[in-house]
C-alpha cells in the first residue's frame, strides 16, 4: 500500500475546437469510473486540488517566444495543468504522499525549449517545468523520464537533450508511421549528453506481452544504470487497442503492469483519445498500481479485436535496435559563429512544425562543447519574420560556460543585431531574463 | 405571525424554545430519557408551558435517535446485495457489513455490460428468500446511471417473498458505489426504528390538539417533514444546529467560524457569507462512509468537563469525563477549574477550583503562581486544538477541488471571520481563542438553548442534480434517484432549464414546502462527440436550497 496523491484536473469547461479530441469530454467518463469506484475513500488516496504555475516556473524550462504576452489569451489552462503536476511534484518530494498520478488536461510532452503556440494539442511542457522546478527548488539533480505515449515525447526530448543530468526514455508509435515524426534510435541526446536520450520506435501492433518484454529488458535495466531520484512516468493512454489515433494494442491491465514495473513517483497524463472505451479503466488501472492496490480485476469492456507482435517476432526487432543504439557513435559539427565566446560549439539544425496553428518554427541550435558541465546553449528561432533567441546557462553550470552565456545574452541586445526578442534561462541561479527590442529588459 | 418550537435531544439535557416575533419567549431543559425520546420530546414541550399552543407554526425537532442507533449497534440485520461488476477490489474499501456479490454488470453511461445472472438469485440464502422479517438492501455499481439490474431482482425476490423490505441503491444517486451501498443498508436498517418513532410522536403532539407540522432537522442544517426526511439523513443534526443557532444572531452576509463548547466534545463549524460551509464528502457515521450530505463540522473530544490528568512531562487533557468539574462538585480536575481559578467564568466554587488544580503539581510546587501558570496553560492547550480544526476547516473550504479552467481562475476570496462561541465554557475560552485566531470573538446569547434555537428557525434544504444524456435518451436526479426518459432534442440548451424546474417543482409540492432564495448552478455541457460529429449532450445542472434561518433573534 502505497500513499498515493491524485490531481484531477479534467477541465471541463475547455476544449481546443468543438470536435476536438481534446475537449471536453475527455475526462468526463473518468470522473464517472473514479468517483463511482469510490477511489477517493481508499485510505492511501489523498486528493488535491489545482494550482496556477507562475511564468516564472514555465521560463525556467521553455522560452515562449516572441514574449509571454503574446500566449496570454490561450495560456490558462496549460498553466493550472503544469501548476499541478508541481503540486503534486512537490508533495512528493516533500514525503506527503509516495506517489502521485497528475491527472489533468490539457497534455504537455510536445512542447519543446522554445513554444510559439500549440502543437500536438500541447502548449506548455507539464513534466519538463515540473523537473527544472524541483532542481531549481528543492535541490534535485538526477531525474528520469520515461514517456509511455503512444506518440514520441518530442518536447520533451527537445528541452532536455542536451542535459547530462536528465535520462529522457521514449517508448512510441515508429514516427514513419505517427505524428510527429520523430523519435528514432539514433537520436541519442547532444554533444554533452550523448545517451541520455532513449528512443524506443515500436511497430505498430505490440500487445501487453510485447510491451513488458521491453519494459523489462531495455528500460528498467537503463533506468538502473542512470539511478535516478526520481522517476516521471508521460503517462499518455493512447497505446490501448481502442485508441482513434494510434495502432497499438495494449490493455488496462497491461497498464496496469506498465506502472508496476515501473514505479514511477509521479505520472503525468498525457494523450489517449478513446475516451469512453480506455480512458475509465486506464486511469483507474494506473492510480490503483501506484496505489499498491490489485488493477487485475480492472477490464474494459470491449475485447481485444486484433492479434497483437509475437514476442518471437519482436524480440529480434528489439536487438537490432538495441545494438544499433550501443554502436551508434556521435557525430556532431563544430561551428562557431562570428561573436561566439571561446569553446566548440556544436551546430544542429532543427525545425518544428506547429500542427495545431499550421504553421514552421525553424531553429538553429548551438551547444558549447563542455566537460565540466552541462554546457550553455544558444538556439535562435525563427517564426516568419520574427526573430527570437533562447541563451540557457544550465543547472551546475561551470564558470565559462555562465559567461559564454551572458556573452551571448550581450550581443544578441545590441542595436546592430536584428533579433526580435529574447530568454536568458540562467538555471544555475533561477533567474530568467525576457528581453524585447520594442519594451527592454524584465527580470523572472 | 412566526410561532416556533424547537427541540434539540442532547446527550444529557433536552432543550426547548419557544420562538415568537422575534423573541424568545420559554426556554426549557430536561433529563434526555434515551430509552424514551418520544417522552423526553413531550416533556420538554410541556415544560414550555406555551400558553395558546393552538397558534404554534411549526415544531421542529433535532433527534440523535438515529445516531445513537447506529452507534450503538441497535439496527437490524441488512442482507446486502451487490452487482459490484468490474473495476477495483471490492474489498479493497473497509466494509463494516458483509455483502454477497452477484454477476450483472452496468457501465458509466448506463449501458448494460453484463446481465444478472437467475442461477445466483435461485441460489440466494434463505435469510433471503424465506425469511419474511428480512430486510435487503441491492445496490449495483453505476446503479444510479441505469436501476434495471436492482429493480429486477427486487421484482424477483418480491414475488417469492412479498412481505420482505427492500431498498434499492439508485435512489442514493451520487456517485460512489461503496458509499451508496452503505448509505442504503443504514438508512434500511434505521427505518424501523425511525418509523416507529415518528408515529408515536404525531400521536403525541396530535393528542394534544395540536395541529402544527412536526419538521425534523437534517445533517445538512436543513428541516423536511416528520413523515418525508429519510431516517438516515437526521444524523448530527446537533452540530448543524448550533451552526444555525449562529445564523439567527448574526448579519445575514457575514463570515463566522462557530465553537460550541460542551462537556467533553467541541463542534466546530463555519459560515461563509451568510451560508453554513456543507462537507464536500458524505457525513461518515462510525465504521460507515456515507453518501448523507452534512455540514462542514469538525467535533473534537475536548470539552469543559474532560479529565486533565498529570503525567511526567505535566499534563494531558482526556477524552472522557469523570463527572462534574471539580468546583461543581466532581473528582477530577478539568478545564472548567482553570477558568474558574482564573476568575473567568463565576459558576463554581473557586476553593474548590483551585483545590482540583493543586491535584496536578506536585505538593511543593502549588504555589499561586504556578498554579495560575498552570491555569493557563490548560486553557491554551484546548484552545489550540480549537485553532488547529479551525484551520483544518478553512482549508477543507479553501482547497474544495476544481473541476474548471474558471473556477480556478477565480479561487475564494479571502474573508473577514468572526467567532462566534456558545456552550458552558465559552467565556471561559473567548479572551484566548480570540488571541490564538487573532479574530474578534462573540458570546453567543442563550448558550444554554442554541441548538434549540437553531432548529426552531431551521428552514428546509433541498438539492436537485441532474444529469441528462440526451444521447442515451435518459435522465437522473441524483437526490431522488428518479431516472427517466428525455424525449427532448438532442442539444437542448432553453428547454433542459425549464426541465429542471419542473423537477424542482415537484420536489417541493412532495415536500410540502415553499421555494425561495433557491441557487442555480449554472450547467455544464458536454457535447459528445463520435467520428468528429456531435451526437448528443451530457448536461449537469443543479439548484439548491441552501441551509438557512427564517428569522433573527432580538435579545
Amino acid at each position: 500500500m502505497k500513499r498515493t496523491g491524485i490531481l484531477f484536473f479534467p477541465a471541463f469547461d475547455w476544449s481546443l475546437g468543438d470536435t476536438h479530441p481534446e475537449r471536453e469530454e475527455r475526462l468526463l467518463y473518468t470522473q464517472e469510473q473514479l468517483f463511482e469506484e469510490g477511489i477517493l475513500d481508499l485510505p492511501q488516496i489523498k486528493q488535491f486540488s489545482p494550482r496556477i504555475a507562475s511564468i516564472k516556473d514555465v521560463l525556467g524550462a521553455q522560452a515562449l517566444f516572441p514574449n509571454p504576452e503574446a500566449h496570454t489569451d490561450t495560456l490558462d489552462p496549460h498553466l493550472i495543468a503544469a501548476g499541478s503536476a508541481i503540486l503534486l511534484g512537490e508533495a512528493q518530494v516533500n514525503g506527503e504522499i509516495d506517489n502521485g498520478f497528475v491527472m489533468a488536461r490539457p497534455p504537455g510532452h510536445h512542447s519543446g525549449a522554445t513554444v510559439w503556440g500549440n502543437r500536438g494539442f500541447c502548449s506548455l511542457n507539464n513534466e519538463a517545468i515540473l523537473v527544472n522546478h524541483l532542481r531549481a527548488h528543492f535541490g534535485k539533480t538526477r531525474i528520469a523520464i520515461v514517456d509511455t505515449d503512444v506518440h514520441h515525447g518530442d518536447g520533451t526530448q527537445d528541452i532536455f537533450y542536451h542535459d547530462p543530468n536528465i535520462l529522457f526514455i521514449s517508448l512510441h508509435q515508429d514516427g514513419r508511421t505517427i505524428f510527429p515524426g520523430s523519435g528514432f534510435i539514433n537520436e541519442m541526446g547532444g554533444p554533452n549528453a550523448w545517451g541520455q536520450t532513449l528512443n524506443i520506435p515500436l511497430p505498430p501492433g505490440i500487445g501487453d506481452e510485447g510491451y513488458h518484454y521491453i519494459m523489462e529488458n531495455w528500460v528498467l535495466p537503463r533506468l538502473e544504470a542512470f539511478a535516478p531520484e526520481m522517476i516521471i512516468n508521460s503517462a499518455g493512454q493512447d497505446n490501448h487497442f481502442t485508441d482513434p489515433l494510434a495502432s497499438m494494442n495494449l490493455t488496462a491491465d497491461g497498464y496496469g503492469r506498465i506502472t508496476e514495473l515501473l514505479q514511477p513517483d509521479l505520472a503525468v497524463l498525457e494523450g489517449g483519445y478513446s475516451i469512453e472505451t480506455a480512458l475509465p479503466y486506464l486511469n483507474l488501472a494506473i492510480l490503483l498500481a501506484l496505489a499498491g492496490e490489485d488493477y487485475h480485476h480492472v477490464r474494459e469492456p470491449q475485447k481485444l479485436k486484433r492479434s497483437s507482435i509475437s514476442l518471437a517476432a519482436l524480440k529480434p526487432y528489439i536487438q537490432e535496435l538495441k545494438k544499433q543504439y550501443q554502436t551508434l557513435k556521435p557525430e556532431f559539427k563544430i561551428q562557431n559563429k562570428p561573436n561566439f565566446p571561446k569553446g566548440n560549439w556544436i551546430y544542429i539544425p532543427h525545425s518544428v512544425y506547429y500542427d495545431t496553428d499550421g504553421f514552421q518554427e525553424t531553429r538553429h541550435d548551438y551547444i558549447r562543447e563542455c566537460s565540466n558541465c552541462a554546457g550553455t546553449v544558444y538556439i535562435e528561432s525563427r517564426r516568419f519574420t520574427q526573430k527570437s533567441v533562447l541563451v540557457r546557462i544550465p543547472f551546475q553550470a561551470c564558470p565559462d560556460c555562465e559567461e559564454a552565456g551572458y556573452d551571448l545574452w550581450d550581443h544578441l541586445q545590441k542595436p546592430s543585431e536584428h533579433y526580435t526578442s529574447g530568454l536568458l534561462q540562467n538555471q544555475l541561479r533561477d533567474k530568467q531574463d525576457v528581453w524585447n527590442r520594442e519594451e527592454g529588459l524584465r527580470q523572472f | 405571525m412566526i410561532n416556533r418550537v424547537g427541540i434539540d435531544v442532547g446527550g444529557t439535557y433536552t432543550d426547548a424554545v419557544f420562538f415568537h416575533d422575534g423573541r424568545i419567549l420559554n426556554t426549557a431543559k430536561v433529563p434526555t430519557q434515551s430509552e424514551n425520546l418520544v417522552e423526553t420530546l413531550m416533556n420538554a414541550f410541556d415544560t414550555l408551558k406555551i400558553p395558546d399552543e393552538q397558534t404554534i407554526n411549526q415544531i421542529t425537532v433535532s433527534t440523535t435517535l438515529v445516531t445513537n442507533a447506529i452507534l450503538q449497534n441497535r439496527i437490524p440485520s441488512v442482507e446486502l446485495l451487490l452487482f459490484s461488476g468490474n473495476g477495483m477490489n471490492v474489498n479493497a474499501l473497509p466494509w463494516p457489513v458483509s455483502y454477497l456479490k452477484l454477476s450483472g454488470e452496468m457501465d458509466f453511461r448506463g449501458r448494460e455490460i453484463e446481465a444478472p445472472n437467475l442461477k445466483e438469485w435461485k441460489r440466494l440464502p434463505s435469510s433471503v428468500l424465506q425469511d419474511n422479517l428480512a430486510h435487503v438492501a441491492i445496490v449495483g455499481k453505476f446503479s444510479h446511471r441505469n436501476c434495471l439490474h436492482e429493480e429486477q431482482l427486487a421484482a424477483y425476490l418480491k414475488q417469492l417473498n412479498p412481505s420482505i423490505k427492500i431498498a434499492l441503491g439508485h435512489e442514493w444517486g451520487q456517485a460512489n458505489f461503496y458509499r451508496r451501498s452503505l448509505t442504503t443498508y443504514l438508512n434500511l436498517g434505521v427505518s424501523d426504528i425511525y418509523h416507529q418513532f415518528a408515529q408515536q410522536l404525531q400521536a403525541a403532539v396530535s393528542a394534544r390538539n395540536i395541529q402544527a407540522p412536526i419538521y425534523i432537522l437534517k445533517a445538512d442544517g436543513g428541516s423536511l417533514p416528520l413523515a418525508k426526511i429519510r431516517p438516515i439523513d437526521s444524523i448530527y443534526s446537533g452540530p448543524a444546529a448550533s451552526v444555525l443557532a449562529a445564523l439567527t444572531q448574526s448579519d445575514s452576509d457575514s463570515s463566522s467560524i462557530i465553537v460550541d463548547i460542551g462537556g467533553t466534545t467541541t463542534d466546530i463549524g463555519l459560515i461563509l457569507s451568510g451560508v453554513p460551509l456543507l462537507s464536500s464528502k458524505g457525513a461518515q457515521i462510525g465504521a460507515f462512509s456515507t453518501l448523507v450530505r452534512s455540514l462542514a463540522v469538525r467535533s473534537i473530544p475536548v470539552g469543559g468537563d474532560s479529565v486533565v490528568r498529570s503525567t511526567d512531562q505535566g499534563f494531558i487533557i482526556e477524552h472522557y469525563r469523570l463527572g462534574p468539574a471539580y468546583c461543581l462538585g466532581g473528582n477530577a480536575p478539568t478545564p472548567t477549574d482553570a477558568m474558574r481559578y482564573l476568575r473567568l467564568i463565576d459558576y463554581g466554587n473557586l476553593q474548590l477550583a483551585e483545590e482540583g488544580l493543586a491535584t496536578l503539581l506536585p505538593p511543593e510546587g502549588r504555589t499561586p503562581q504556578s498554579l495560575h501558570d498552570l491555569a493557563t496553560e490548560i486553557i491554551n492547550k484546548v484552545v489550540d486544538q480549537i485553532a488547529e480544526a479551525v484551520d483544518s476547516l478553512k482549508r477543507e473550504w479553501e482547497e474544495e477541488p476544481a473541476y474548471k479552467v474558471w473556477e480556478v481562475l477565480h479561487p475564494h476570496e479571502s474573508k473577514e471571520f468572526n467567532t462566534l462561541v456558545s456552550g458552558g465554557g465559552a467565556r471561559g475560552i473567548a479572551a484566548a481563542l480570540g488571541k490564538s485566531l487573532k479574530a474578534s470573538v462573540h458570546i453567543g446569547a442563550f448558550p444554554e438553548v442554541s441548538n434549540a434555537l437553531g432548529a426552531a428557525l431551521a428552514r428546509p434544504t433541498f438539492d436537485c442534480t441532474l444529469h441528462l444524456d440526451t444521447y442515451m435518451k435518459q435522465y437522473r436526479v441524483e437526490e431522488t434517484g428518479e431516472q427517466g426518459k428525455w424525449t427532448g432534442s438532442l442539444r437542448p440548451h432553453r428547454e433542459v432549464e425549464g426541465f429542471l424546474e419542473t423537477l424542482v417543482q415537484q420536489q417541493a409540492a412532495h415536500y410540502g414546502i415553499e421555494i425561495q432564495d433557491i441557487e442555480k448552478e449554472p450547467f455544464d455541457f458536454f457535447p459528445i462527440i463520435q467520428n468528429y460529429q456531435t451526437v448528443g449532450q451530457i448536461i449537469r445542472g443543479a439548484v439548491h436550497l441552501r441551509p438557512g434561518v427564517i428569522g433573527r433573534v432580538q435579545e
